[in-house]
């Protein structure tokens, strides 16, 4: 499984908004494209509701967002970086999150979904990979770093 | 012109298939009756009868009662091959001694009482001794016959097994051997004492000699060629028209004959099931299934044959005596054979009772006393014998019931069908079992299923609704991953359930859907409308209980009692 498959370089956003909202916010517009069959507000709502249940932000500096909805063909990812950091974002250590990774997948395709999560956790699990990305504003370095799988 | 009555319209109007899909029809609606008033339903179909037949509105009269009489004659020969197929070998070889000497005493137990009673009675209505004794005989003869009809289907109906069931499968598939025997011995002797022309012992032994070997040959010989077509013929609905074939082969062939028909099909069926235990058991299960409105048939025309009006006040007379003889002839003859034969208790205590059905084997034999004797008495016969047959079909089978009821042997022969349909999803669900809330990590989650041995587990709201669930199956398939343990929950990887049913759903539903889509486990809800989790009917739970509770109740059945 390639991240590639799954993201494009018009995925990749420097994200402007500096709370938890703004930056989900922005995310799922990115993703609107993708989704037109579903809308931007099922989206979001589908977002919010998972973030109910436990907070995404899963520590060092890592948000991974992540549904699944009926009536999508396939896997999509967008990807979001802040390089001042989402203080709000109630991660699991409590730190500002720099890059969010929202991943929206088919509802009966379970075993793409979990190894898609596990795919894109295991590239950021680098502390280089995740600095670099954290440190750029350029889309296309992100876009490079995220599919190599390294720096 | 006179008015037409109800059977001269009927019998003008309704062609015959008409009056069978009536009977066939009511007679299961008034079994229905029956049985909600917990009364075995084979009353229900001769009440039927006696109110669609000769004595009620005579919808069924005499013409389409002789009309219908192949039927009959039908439904005693599946009757027949149906106490065939329970009378195995082991059981004759376990239980053979004690069955005869049983039969022995309840029949001649009745034949003394019923002799005696009526002899006395006839003498004091004014009868000539010799005429007296020859009724007494007669009568003492036919009331040792017992109807396997009736008696077999309370048997069935209640799904009895044990010791007790399996004496009274032999005891009435033997019994009209030895009514026939003792009906010989008895109206020779009777015709000698009122014709002295008539015919000799040795003549009508000779003829009950013919009955009874001609039947058990021919009985032989169809089942051994029934053995072998089917041991060709595998599909089973083309070996039900073989089995019919050679059924109705069997029942033409020994009426032609004038062999005895219950005895030659009684023969056929053990014959088959003797030869082959295992394949023959789809055969009868096949025939039992095929039979059901032929039996409904039979009763309701039973019913239909009484006519009430026909009997003469001095008639009831006899009847009275002629039923309570041989219903304690029966009781102490089998009560005393059990105690010779050393059998268990519950034969002492209730074979007797099992035994008081009457039917046509009794009926036919008054035709033959009737036709000997002739004149007022031959019709007297008749008469009498068919109201006491009449009251012995509405006393025998609750008396039936009573009995395996109080030998605790009711619903001890259950199938995995039955008890699946006498139950619903929620008496076999799991109360109990691991539920996730949403939330749940995956760190717990895997806890969770490291200390249970459930192979799916639901996911509900904060309310309880159901929401997904999780299946090892799944979780397993898609679990290639490392570092999700800490942030992934069970929303994350749970799947909506496929299929839910509701607590009250029959057991038999829930479980055909489950093996239709191959599920292991169902969700079970509230109600059709309410989603809220209450349990999981798991298919490995419900067969491993129903099979433990099969076997529970065939050990109670089977163990020494």
């Amino acid at each position: 499984m390639k991240i590639s498959d799954y993201l494009t370089l018009e995925h990749v956003v420097i994200l402007t908004g500096a709370t938890k909202v703004d930056a989900l916010n922005e995310l799922v517009s990115a993703a609107n494209d993708f989704i037109e069959s579903i809308g931007t507000e099922e989206l979001a709502r589908a977002v919010w509701e998972r973030e109910k249940m436990m907070s995404t932000g899963i520590g060092q500096g890592l948000g991974i967002p992540h549904v699944r909805l009926p009536g999508l063909d396939d896997a999509v990812m967008v990807v979001g970086v802040s390089q001042a950091g989402i203080a709000d974002y109630e991660s699991l250590d409590d730190k500002p999150v720099h890059i969010i990774v929202l991943i929206v997948a088919p509802q009966g395709k379970h075993e793409i979904y979990i190894r898609l999560l596990a795919k894109v956790a295991n590239v950021l699990k680098q502390d280089d990979v995740r600095k670099a990305i954290a440190e750029t504003d350029d889309p296309a370095e992100v876009y490079r770093i995220l599919t190599e799988g390294k720096v | 012109m006179a008015p037409e009555t109800i059977s001269s319209v009927v019998h003008t109007h309704l062609p015959v298939l008409m009056v069978i899909g009536l009977a066939i029809f009511f007679g299961t609606i008034g079994a229905k009756i029956f049985q909600w008033l917990k009364i075995p339903q084979v009353v229900g179909y001769i009440a039927i009868g006696v109110i669609v037949g000769r004595t009620g509105l005579g919808v069924i009269d005499d013409a389409t009662i002789k009309n219908l009489l192949p039927f009959n004659f039908f439904a005693l020969g599946i009757i027949g091959f149906m106490i065939g197929g329970e009378l195995h070998r082991d059981v004759f070889r376990k239980y053979g001694r004690q069955f005869f000497t049983i039969l022995f005493a309840e029949g001649i137990g009745a034949f003394i009482t019923v002799s005696i009673l009526v002899s006395v009675i006839a003498m004091l209505m004014g009868q000539s001794p010799a005429v007296s004794v020859a009724l007494g005989l007669v009568f003492g003869a036919i009331s040792s016959a017992t109807a396997p009809a009736a008696t077999v289907s309370v048997l069935w109906e209640y799904k009895t097994r044990g010791v007790l069931t399996t004496a009274v499968f032999a005891i009435v598939a033997l019994d009209d051997a030895l009514a026939l025997i003792l009906f010989s011995v008895a109206a020779s002797i009777a015709g000698k004492f009122v014709n002295p022309d008539s015919a000799g012992i040795i003549e009508t032994l000779g003829h009950a000699g013919w009955e009874l070997a001609g039947a058990v040959v021919l009985g032989i010989a169809a089942g051994f060629t029934l053995n072998f077509v089917l041991r060709i013929v595998r599909d089973p609905d083309k070996s039900l028209a073989f089995i019919i074939g050679v059924m109705l082969l069997v029942i033409g062939s020994a009426k032609a004959f004038d062999f005895d028909l219950i005895l030659a099909a009684m023969a056929l069926g053990a014959v088959l099931s003797n030869l082959a235990p295992r394949r023959s058991r789809e055969t009868f299960h096949v025939v039992e299934r095929f039979a059901q409105p032929i039996y409904v048939l039979f009763f309701v025309i039973a019913g239909a044959r009484l006519h009430i009006q026909g009997m003469h006040m001095w008639m009831w007379v006899l009847v009275v005596p002629y039923i309570v003889g041989r219903s304690a002839g029966k009781i102490i003859g089998a009560n005393l054979g059990a105690r010779l034969a050393g059998a268990a208790p519950v034969l002492r205590k209730y074979l007797g009772l099992c035994l008081f059905s009457q039917a046509g084997v009794a009926v036919g034999l008054s035709i033959i006393a009737g036709e000997e004797f002739g004149g007022d008495i031959g019709i007297a016969i008749i008469t009498i014998i068919a109201a006491t047959t009449f009251v012995a079909e509405i006393i025998g089978p609750p008396c039936v019931k009573l009995a395996v009821k109080a030998a605790g042997e009711v619903g001890l022969n259950v199938t995995a069908e039955d008890l699946l349909r006498s139950h619903n999803a929620g008496d076999m669900m799991n109360r109990t079992c691991p539920t996730f809330a949403e939330n749940t990590c995956l760190t717990d989650i895997f806890r969770t299923i490291a200390e249970t041995d459930a192979m799916s587990y639901p996911v509900t709201d904060a309310d309880g609704k159901l929401t997904g669930i999780i299946t090892l199956e799944e979780l397993k398939r898609s679990f290639s991953a490392e570092g999700l343990t800490d942030w992934l929950v069970a929303y994350d990887l749970m799947t909506p359930a496929p299929d839910t049913v509701a607590e009250q759903t029959p057991l038999i539903e829930a479980v055909t859907r489950m093996r239709e889509q191959e599920l292991d486990c169902l969700p079970v809800v509230a109600g059709a409308e309410d989603p809220k989790l209450v349990g999981m009917l798991e298919l490995r739970a419900v067969n491993r209980s129903i099979s433990s509770e099969i076997l529970r109740r065939h050990q109670l059945a089977d163990g020494p009692s």
